[in-house]
């Protein structure tokens, strides 16, 4: 015995009610807005839409897209400055080896500052060292970033009062973070630049 | 070789430059000598008595007058000798020893730019650990701290 067909429901929709009477719903023509084609050729079309296109990156992309690209790409890969200048140096050496790895963050010690983004001064700073310091800073692309790390090189540390020593590297370049210690531990170093990262993140273009 | 050794040795070729010969503790001696002398009292001790090794180059503020010090080695003898003149306070200078040590260069370049010793005929007498234009001489008693920022700005200036 079979089952009677379930009644008809009215159709709700244009859709459902060609699928169940098979025939094409009357559509008010009246109501559609008439769309007036415009036929152009490829080659005429393809400038037009390079040129709408940069306007709509110069325009949206370059604060919406590029930019932040831009930004993530190069808070995650800090690359540090590879030379040390004392007892720092050593911490900063270790924070790169297999207890610590700062790796994992992105950070990778380069030896040319010209692929660098980011100093870290591990030391002390003496005025014979200093116009070389400020070399290598002025060799670094922008953007660049300084971390001042230690006593030494956030103010002069115990050398303060010294005939040679430069009472914090602030005085020579522009300086992002601060770490305290002496030597501060790798730990330290790597929150220092954690907490970089998260200025970079914060920086308004 | 002992201080006697030394005198009877430099007496004859230096005659009054040679202030004396002291004993002092580790080395054969400590040869006192008028800066006069210094050239010849220093091809002596490299040529006759086998110091062919300087190892230091050093001075001392005394104030009223400033010292100048030589260490030597000897390989033949395996001993050291010291080498001291004094010199007046005032514009104190000794014949440079680089022609006889080469190692002299770089100790007498040290020595002038903290004690304000100069070294005649010295080949290169520049900077060496300060930077180029540094007008002080730390080492010197009458040398004061500075603040760091009054230095700072004294090197602004540099």
């Amino acid at each position: 015995m079979t089952t009677p067909p379930a009644a008809i429901k009215p159709a709700s929709t244009p859709a459902e009610s060609y699928r169940l009477t098979g025939e094409l719903p009357m559509v008010d023509q009246a109501a559609v807005p008439f769309i007036e084609i415009e036929t152009v050729r490829a080659k005429e079309f393809i400038p037009a839409a390079k040129e709408a296109f940069s306007a709509l990156l110069l325009e949206q992309g370059q604060s919406k897209v590029i930019r932040p690209t831009f930004n993530w790409a190069g808070r995650n890969s800090l690359f540090p400055l590879h030379w040390g200048l004392a007892c720092c140096a050593i911490e900063f050496a270790s924070a790169f080896s297999a207890r610590f790895d700062a790796e994992r963050f992105g950070i990778v010690p380069r030896s040319s500052p010209r692929q660098c983004d980011l100093m870290i001064v591990n030391g002390t700073v003496t005025w014979k060292v200093a116009h070389k310091l400020i070399t290598l800073y002025e060799q670094m692309p922008e953007p660049k970033w300084v971390i001042a790390m230690g006593n030494c090189a956030t103010g002069g540390g115990p050398f303060r009062t010294a005939y040679s020593v430069v009472p914090g590297v602030d005085k020579l370049v522009p300086v992002d973070i601060y770490i305290a210690g002496c030597p501060p531990r790798p730990e330290a170093m790597i929150d220092g630049i954690l907490k970089l990262e998260q200025l970079i993140r914060e920086r308004k273009e | 070789m002992q201080p006697d050794d030394l005198s009877t040795a430099l007496g004859p070729r230096l005659g009054d430059r040679l202030l004396g010969v002291d004993a002092f503790v580790g080395t054969a001696g400590r040869v006192r000598f008028r800066p006069e002398g210094a050239l010849d009292l220093f091809r002596t001790m490299r040529d006759d008595l086998g110091f062919r090794h300087l190892s230091l180059v050093g001075g001392i503020d005394w104030v009223d007058h400033r010292e100048v010090f030589y260490v030597l080695w000897s390989d033949d003898v395996h001993q050291y000798a010291i080498l001291s003149a004094d010199l007046p306070a005032d514009q104190p200078h000794i014949e440079s020893a680089a022609p006889i040590w080469e190692s002299a260069n770089w100790h007498e370049r040290e020595t002038w730019e903290l004690l304000d010793i100069s070294f005649d005929h010295h080949p290169d007498l520049r900077h060496l650990l300060m930077p180029d234009g540094y007008t002080f001489h730390p080492l010197l008693r009458s040398f004061k701290l500075h603040e760091p920022e009054e230095l700072e700005v004294k090197q602004r200036s540099v």
